[in-house]
């Protein structure tokens, strides 16, 4: 099945725009991701199963192609985290010393947390999107959380 | 509040700016264009190759055209190969769409006086048989040897290098890769990856 892009981008935007961002930490690269992201999709003309099966691939895009800003010779001198935290309005104080321990995590952890936590995505569906076993995934998500935890004391409850 | 919640509300201040254009269909008809511009850039290289050893190619009728099994992206296939004295050769084969490729290359080594010499057929068959870096439309990148596939794509280093151990043909090859910056192999040992395509000078420090 195949579904109209400005469906998608409607839809899915800000979902890849977080994840992208959560990769690579830079909003005008988030933002060229997201672009490339329903291009791709755009021309690769590939059939899909259901919605979930896109949503699960347009995301996997996006974290590939956020990896990929990562190692662009080019991102140098663009605005900073710290910067363009600045311009962000958080709901509460709470919010955005999670935002900002979340983005301190080491990538491979992050990715993880962001899927589980932001997308519902299970263990087993966020393997299948980043390539990894299963094992691995959850090894990053307990790491993930244990890191914190520790830096986020009672304002994040122990889930296991 | 749960953690699900609180990450949520976190993240939810997260969206693409107001100025930003996802008019879609506009931009994959830019980009498009963008690389039907390139493609052709290349083919007239290839053209200027191709017309550039057209005299040597004259003086060297009667190259010995055979047909080999090669490995494209993990599949064999028979190839009509024909190498010249020049060193060059030229090949065909049907990829898996039944898509005639042709292929063009070799060329000279030079000797430790500094003088050329035309490529052997070995050294051809070497080059023809190299590794070969993909890179997805879908941002994933492969490598390429023999029958062998292997993505690469989370194998990149903080610096976008990347190492890789490849076995076929009865060796290993020791394989580094800079990330949309080529790569190199040694059958010793990974090659530094300052040791190759470096873009200023202190970078090969």
């Amino acid at each position: 099945m195949r579904k109209p892009v400005s469906e998608l981008v409607e839809r899915y935007q800000n979902n890849l725009y977080a994840a992208a961002f959560n990769v690579c930490k830079n909003a005008e690269d988030a933002e060229d991701v997201v672009q490339d992201t329903f291009i791709c999709y755009h021309t690769n003309k590939k059939d899909f199963e259901n919605e979930q099966h896109i949503r699960a691939w347009l995301i996997r895009v996006a974290i590939n192609k956020a990896k990929n800003a990562n190692r662009t010779f080019w991102r140098q001198n663009k605005l900073s985290l710290e910067d363009y935290m600045e311009t962000l309005t958080f709901e509460t104080p709470e919010s955005e010393a999670l935002f900002e321990t979340v983005m301190k995590l080491p990538e491979k952890y992050r990715i993880v947390i962001h899927l589980f936590y932001y997308e519902d995505y299970t263990i087993h569906e966020i393997a299948d999107i980043l390539k990894i076993s299963e094992s691995n995934t959850k090894v990053r998500l307990s790491r993930g959380r244990a890191l914190l935890r520790e830096a986020l004391k009672e304002e994040w409850e122990d889930d296991k | 509040m749960t953690n699900k919640e609180k990450y949520k509300q976190a993240f939810s201040v997260l969206h693409t700016s107001e100025n930003f254009s996802l008019e879609v269909e506009k931009m994959a008809l830019l980009k498009r264009k963008q690389r039907m511009n390139i493609a052709a850039a290349v083919a007239a290289v290839c053209i200027l190759l191709i017309g550039g050893t057209g005299t040597a190619y004259a003086a060297n009728v009667g190259g010995i055209q055979r047909t080999i099994q090669l490995w494209i992206r993990g599949d064999q296939t028979d190839a009509a190969l024909e190498v010249n004295q020049d060193g060059s050769y030229r090949m065909s084969y049907q990829d898996e769409n039944g898509t005639t490729v042709e292929q063009a290359g070799g060329g000279v080594a030079f000797e430790a006086d500094g003088s050329e010499r035309p490529l052997t057929e070995e050294e051809i068959m070497e080059e023809i048989n190299a590794p070969e870096v993909k890179y997805e439309e879908d941002g994933s990148v492969w490598v390429y040897y023999y029958n062998q596939k292997m993505e690469i794509t989370d194998k990149f280093d903080e610096d976008g290098v990347c190492y890789v151990k490849l076995s076929g043909a009865g060796e290993t090859l020791y394989m580094t890769v800079k990330y949309q910056m080529g790569w190199a192999t040694s059958t010793n040992s990974y090659i530094s990856p300052k040791g190759f395509n470096c873009i200023s000078p202190s970078e090969g420090d």
